[in-house]
C-alpha cells in the first residue's frame, strides 16, 4: 500500500502531510508512532469512569495528533468529542465515542496495512 | 564571574514539552540536525528540566494542555524564577482561542503556533525569536557592565570629592588648633537630622541624593574662619564686642571665598553657600548676617545651625568647660541657646540619644564615617 492510498482510505489529506513532512519515509515513521499512542485508550477508559477532565485532555491530545498527521476524518470526530467534553457533557461524549472509535479503527487498520 | 560562565556554556538545547510523542517528534525532526533536543512529556518534567538546564536552553516549545502541570503552570514557574527573560517560549496549540492566546502572551510567551504547522515556517519563526533573545541578552549584559563601570567611577569621584572637602574644611580647624573632630561630628549629626527630616517632614522634599550633598556641604560651614585674624580666632578668652562683630563675618567671608568658584547650576555649590552664610541665622530673625526669619532660612542651614550649637555646647573650649549632654539638650530645647524652628526641635528630640552616644564617645568616629 502506498502512502497516498493509505491517506485516501482513512480520509486524510495526503498533499497536506507531504507538504509538511516532505518524505514518505518520515510519514511512515510518524504513522507507527500514532499506533503506539495511548490517548485513545485513555479516552475510552476515562469516559467509562466518568472522569470528564482527564477525558477532555485525552481527546484534546488525540485531536492535536490528528491535526499533525492530517487525518482529517478522525480529526473531525475527535474535535467534536473534545468540545463535548469541554462542556462537561459525559453522556454526549459516550454517544460521540462510537463515531470516534469507528474512525480510529479505520486509521489503525490502515496503518497496519501501510507498515506491513 | 557567573556571567562569564554562562557565556562559555553553549546555549544550544531546545526543550520540547508535549504529552504526545508524535507532537514532540513533529518539532524534533525540524531541529535535531542543528540543536540538541530535550523532551518533556508533562509540565512537571518540563519544570525540572528548566531548573536543571536553564543555562543551555535556547528555546522552549510548550504545549498548553499537559498532565500533572499545564503549559500555563510552566510559564508561571518561569516567571517566578525569572527564566522567562532568558529562555524564549513558543506555545503550541491546537486551536486559536483568544482567551488562551491572551493568557499565554500575558505570561510571557514569545509566540504561538497552531497545529498543524509547516516545518519551514516553524524553523524560521524559532530562529527569529532565538536571535532576538540572544541579542537582547547580549545588549543587557553590555548595559549591565557599562552601568557597573559608571557606578564605580561615580563612586570614585564621590570619594575624591569628599576627601577634598574634608581636607579643605580641616584647614580651618587645623589653624584654630581644634581636634579636627568637630567637622566630622557636624557631618554625622547633619546626617542624623536629615534622616528624621526625611522621615517625618516630607514637606521639605529632600531626596537621598540631596541629603548626601548636604552632609558633605556641612563640612564647609566654618570655612570663612580662614579670613579671621589669629588675634581673634585664637583668643583664649571672651571676645570684645568689636571682635565678636569681626568674628560674625566668617559667614560672609566663607561665601566670598566660594563665590570665586561659583557654579550657578550646581546644587552642591548652593548647599555650601547657604550653609556658610546662614548657619548663624535664627528662627526669630535675630541671627546674622542677614537676619533671615523662619523658613526663609534654608532647611539645610537650619540643620547645621542646631547641630553646630549642640556640638559647641558639649565641647570643651579655652573659655568654657563642656556642658553635660542632657543640660545642653535642655538649653537648646528651652531656647536658652539659639532659637530654632519647631521642626528642628522635633528632630532634635528624636535624634537626641544618638547625638549623646557620639558625644559620650560610645563609638569611634572612624567606624561611623568611613564607608
Amino acid at each position: 500500500m502506498t502512502v497516498q492510498e493509505f491517506y485516501d482510505e482513512v480520509g486524510g489529506d495526503y498533499n497536506e502531510i507531504m507538504s509538511r513532512l516532505r518524505t514518505e519515509e518520515r510519514i511512515r515513521k510518524f504513522a507507527g508512532m500514532f499506533t503506539r499512542d495511548e490517548s485513545y485508550k485513555t479516552l475510552v477508559q476515562t469516559i467509562n469512569d466518568g472522569n470528564v477532565e482527564e477525558a477532555f485532555r485525552a481527546a484534546h491530545t488525540m485531536k492535536g495528533m490528528c491535526q499533525n498527521m492530517a487525518f482529517t476524518r478522525l480529526y473531525r470526530s475527535s474535535h467534536e468529542i473534545t468540545e463535548i467534553l469541554r462542556g462537561k457533557d459525559i453522556e454526549g461524549a459516550k454517544q460521540m465515542l462510537d463515531v470516534v472509535t469507528e474512525d480510529y479503527n479505520i486509521v489503525i487498520a490502515g496503518i497496519e496495512k501501510l507498515l506491513a | 564571574m557567573a556571567m562569564e560562565t554562562i557565556e562559555t556554556i553553549e546555549k544550544n538545547s531546545i526543550l520540547i514539552a508535549d504529552d504526545a510523542e508524535i507532537n514532540r517528534e513533529m518539532i524534533k525532526f525540524i531541529f535535531d540536525e542543528q540543536y540538541s533536543i530535550i523532551e518533556a512529556e508533562n509540565g512537571e518534567q518540563a519544570i525540572n528540566i528548566i531548573a536543571e538546564y536553564s543555562d543551555r536552553l535556547c528555546l522552549l516549545f510548550l504545549d498548553l494542555l499537559m498532565p500533572k502541570k499545564s503549559g500555563l503552570d510552566v510559564l508561571a514557574f518561569m516567571n517566578e524564577e525569572d527564566y522567562i527573560n532568558t529562555i524564549p517560549v513558543i506555545m503550541i496549540t491546537g486551536e486559536a482561542t483568544d482567551e488562551t492566546d491572551e493568557k499565554a502572551y500575558e505570561y510571557g510567551a514569545s509566540d504561538i503556533i497552531y497545529k498543524p504547522f509547516a516545518p519551514n515556517v516553524v524553523m524560521r519563526r524559532a530562529k527569529n525569536i532565538m536571535e532576538l533573545f540572544e541579542h537582547r541578552i547580549y545588549i543587557e549584559h553590555k548595559l549591565e557592565k557599562r552601568t557597573r563601570q559608571l557606578r564605580e567611577s561615580r563612586e570614585k569621584l564621590e570619594r575624591s570629592n569628599e576627601f577634598l572637602v574634608n581636607a579643605l574644611s580641616s584647614v580651618v580647624e587645623f589653624r584654630s588648633l581644634e581636634s579636627g573632630e568637630h567637622i566630622q561630628r557636624v557631618k554625622y549629626f547633619t546626617k542624623l537630622f536629615l534622616k528624621y527630616i526625611m522621615k517625618i517632614y516630607p514637606k521639605y522634599d529632600i531626596t537621598k541624593e540631596q541629603a548626601s550633598l548636604i552632609v558633605n556641604a556641612s563640612a564647609l560651614h566654618d570655612i570663612g574662619k580662614i579670613a579671621i585674624p589669629d588675634s581673634i580666632l585664637l583668643k583664649p578668652g571672651k571676645l570684645t564686642e568689636e571682635e565678636f562683630e569681626e568674628m560674625k563675618k566668617h559667614t560672609v567671608y566663607g561665601c566670598e571665598l566660594l563665590e570665586k568658584f561659583k557654579q550657578e547650576d550646581n546644587e552642591f555649590y548652593h548647599y555650601c553657600y547657604d550653609i556658610c552664610r546662614y548657619h548663624h541665622e535664627r528662627h526669630d530673625g535675630n541671627g546674622y548676617p542677614d537676619h533671615l526669619k523662619g523658613d526663609d532660612i534654608p532647611i539645610w542651614a537650619q540643620i547645621v545651625s542646631v547641630v553646630d550649637v549642640y556640638d559647641a555646647l558639649v565641647s570643651k573650649r579655652v573659655y568654657k568647660d563642656p556642658f553635660a549632654v542632657e543640660e545642653a539638650a535642655r538649653m537648646i530645647l528651652e531656647g536658652e541657646c539659639g532659637v530654632f524652628s519647631p521642626e528642628m526641635l522635633d528632630c532634635f528630640r528624636l535624634a537626641k540619644q544618638e547625638l549623646f552616644a557620639v558625644t559620650e564617645g560610645e563609638f569611634s568616629f572612624a567606624d561611623v564615617m568611613v564607608k
